[in-house]
């Protein structure tokens, strides 16, 4: 298999095992795995400060 | 056996102070060499063998020795770390000025550590700022020049603030002795004084603007003292403080720290410069020990809970835990620039094989800040969040959580970039020995705290705080493991966080610009209009001298001058008026 699809295949999983995270938290009132979403959450947070701190980024060296 | 009880303790800070001073005599060579060392070791023994609770070396008001847990431990966590930054040094410093900067800015921090004194650790606090800044303008670029004028500014700033403290609050109590702050202008001040060595966000753009512009083995001094004496000097007059909004009391200090570990974790994951990004992570590392010390209480003459001791625990075992891999983490750094000369991610990588011991200890450390089971960060930042879920401050929780995702996302990107990216037109070997034996004591105490905290939990401000806290539950431990594989999984599956050349603005921006402004606003209008009025005076002065040498000849008056004449008899009125008190109702 190519290596996109396994990519894909993967980040699908991930996907499912975030959604059950979420769904044993909010429906179950376990945190047991809530591990698994606070890490997704975290990384989907990270990227998008960071999208939005590009608006305050310019090209160049970082330097004065 | 010589009984060391018998023996007078001496203030750790004099020993490196004097050793600064006799340094000279030592020439360049080997036997600076054997110096530098004895005196780590004498440092390192004068807080060993110090008794507490001790108050001693009393001069009048000033109190030199003041000996508790709390003093100890930063007594021990500042000779280990300082002592690893001398030895550290002796591979890259040639200059005795810098060496005498570097022992300056450990005794002095040592001595604000041990003073039991708001006087005496002011003093400590200022030898600070101008050894420290010595450390920067050592480097010699032009960039290091102006990043070190920027620092002494912001000190010079924060030590006005608290010296304007101190005076209320011994204007308002009558002691100048170390401890809570009645609330008031004084407590504010202060506030601020300490709020600037502890990098509150905003007052913390001085770190990441100059820590990366010291020299190597400067930066991780820098990266010992400074903010760690602050968090101590927190502790010390603002644990558990708390700022009424609306009629609700807020523990404004956690959530400064709340605010201070996400910040710097944003701007820390957009770093490029390796020694900016281990900056970022010193404020958001920070963090952890603010919201530690503002659920905590010290001395407020409250019984405190069993939380509180467990804040204070955790933002103190944080900080002891922070030094050892944070230091380790600039050491690394600093090898890999020595033996590069670059400092940007984006010229780094194939340094795994050249660099191995400087890589390993580098993953350790970076595995212990990111608070990776099995080593120290995740002890103490567990502490924290501990305390934070007793506390029932969820908010807090929550960021303190996700602060740990950004802290595994920019190691990750550290390591992965700086070691294990294929790059093949790289030149480096291995850091020099010197270099290698800090890192590798650091780093191996990393692991051994991670694997055995108890000798950490002895050594803390309160010994039975941590008897209900288990680092290794089951619970805890399956959620931190969900939580790394996750962000490790995603960090590469997404390939989202790989560094590129950009300049992010902090809000040091504004800073600067309204600094121009200021000066442009001297410059022009205020110089401008200061020059008119030289000019009309002068003009009114020479028509006075000449009409009273003949009336009658000079008798035409500028209208300029006449009005500045009008308003200097106006003025003189007034004040007149005002001295007499006949303005008064």
């Amino acid at each position: 298999m190519e290596k996109k699809a396994w990519k894909g295949i993967l980040l699908l999983i991930a996907f499912i095992v975030v959604v059950l995270s979420a769904g044993s938290l909010f429906v179950g009132h376990s945190e047991t795995f809530a591990g698994f979403l606070y890490g997704a959450g975290g990384v989907a947070l990270f990227m998008l400060f960071a999208k939005l701190m590009t608006l305050i980024q310019r090209e160049g060296k970082q330097d004065d | 056996m010589i009984d060391l009880s018998s023996v007078p303790n001496i203030p750790p800070g004099f020993i490196f102070i004097f050793g600064a001073a006799v340094l000279p005599l030592f020439g360049k060579g080997k036997i600076r060499q054997v110096y530098l060392i004895i005196l780590t070791a004498l440092g390192l023994i004068s807080v060993a063998v110090m008794r507490e609770p001790q108050t001693s070396w009393v001069f009048s008001n000033l109190i030199f020795l003041q000996v508790d847990r709390l003093s100890l431990l930063m007594g021990y966590i500042f000779a280990i770390a300082g002592g690893s930054a001398i030895i550290y040094s002796l591979a890259t410093v040639k200059d005795n000025g810098h060496h005498i900067c570097a022992l300056l800015y450990l005794g002095s921090a040592m001595g604000a550590v041990f003073a039991g004194d708001f006087f005496s650790l002011y003093i400590f606090w200022e030898i600070m700022a101008f050894s420290s800044l010595g450390l920067i303008w050592y480097e010699g670029s032009r960039r290091a020049r102006d990043a070190g004028m920027r620092y002494i500014l912001f000190h010079l700033f924060g030590g006005c603030a608290l010296l304007g403290g101190i005076i209320f609050h011994y204007m308002s109590t009558g002691s100048t002795a170390i401890g809570p702050v009645e609330y008031g202008i004084g407590y504010w001040l202060l506030l601020l004084g300490i709020g600037v060595n502890v990098a509150f966000i905003p007052l913390h753009t001085w770190l990441p603007d100059s820590y990366p512009k010291a020299t190597i083995a400067g930066t991780i001094f820098l990266s010992i003292f400074t903010t760690k004496t602050g968090i101590y000097m927190l502790a010390r007059t603002f644990s558990g403080a708390e700022l009424p909004i609306h009629g609700q009391e807020y523990l404004f200090i956690a959530y400064m720290g709340g605010a201070m570990c996400l910040y710097g974790v944003i701007f820390a994951i957009l770093q490029n410069d390796v020694r900016k990004l281990l900056s970022y992570h010193i404020v958001s590392q920070l963090g952890y020990m603010v919201a530690g010390v503002g659920m905590g209480a010290i001395g407020l003459g409250l019984i405190a809970t069993e939380a509180q001791h467990l804040a204070i625990d955790g933002a103190f075992a944080h900080l002891f835990n922070n030094l050892l891999f944070k230091s380790t983490l600039f050491m690394c750094m600093g090898a890999v620039i020595y033996r590069t000369g670059y400092n940007n991610l984006t010229d780094m990588g194939g340094l795994a094989k050249k660099m191995p011991i400087t890589m390993i200890t580098c993953v350790i450390a970076a595995l212990s800040i990111s608070g990776i089971i099995g080593f120290n960060g995740y002890i103490s930042k567990g502490m924290v969040i501990h305390a934070a879920e007793m506390h029932e401050l969820h908010l807090l929780v929550l960021i303190l959580t996700l602060g740990s995702v950004g802290t595994l996302i920019s190691f990750i990107k550290l390591t992965y970039f700086a070691f294990f990216t294929k790059n093949d037109e790289i030149e480096a070997k291995e850091a020099p020995i010197f270099m290698l034996i800090p890192m590798c004591v650091t780093a191996i105490l990393c692991i051994a705290i991670g694997v055995h905290p108890e000798f950490l939990y002895n050594i803390l401000p309160y010994v039975g705080a941590t008897a209900h806290y288990h680092a290794f539950e089951v619970g805890h431990t399956f959620s931190v493991l969900q939580l790394v594989l996750m962000t490790v999984f995603l960090f590469f599956m997404i390939g989202f966080f790989a560094p590129h050349e950009k300049v992010t603005y902090d809000v040091d921006y504004l800073y600067r610009k309204a600094g121009r402004a200021f000066i442009w606003s001297i410059e022009k209008p205020l110089v401008g209009f200061a020059t008119a009025v030289e000019k009309q005076v002068l003009r009114l002065a020479d028509y006075i001298v000449k009409f009273s040498q003949n009336p009658r000849r000079e008798t035409r008056l500028s209208i300029g001058a006449g009005v500045l004449f009008v308003i200097l008899f106006f003025v003189l009125y007034l004040i007149i008026m005002l001295y007499a008190g006949w303005l008064s109702p």
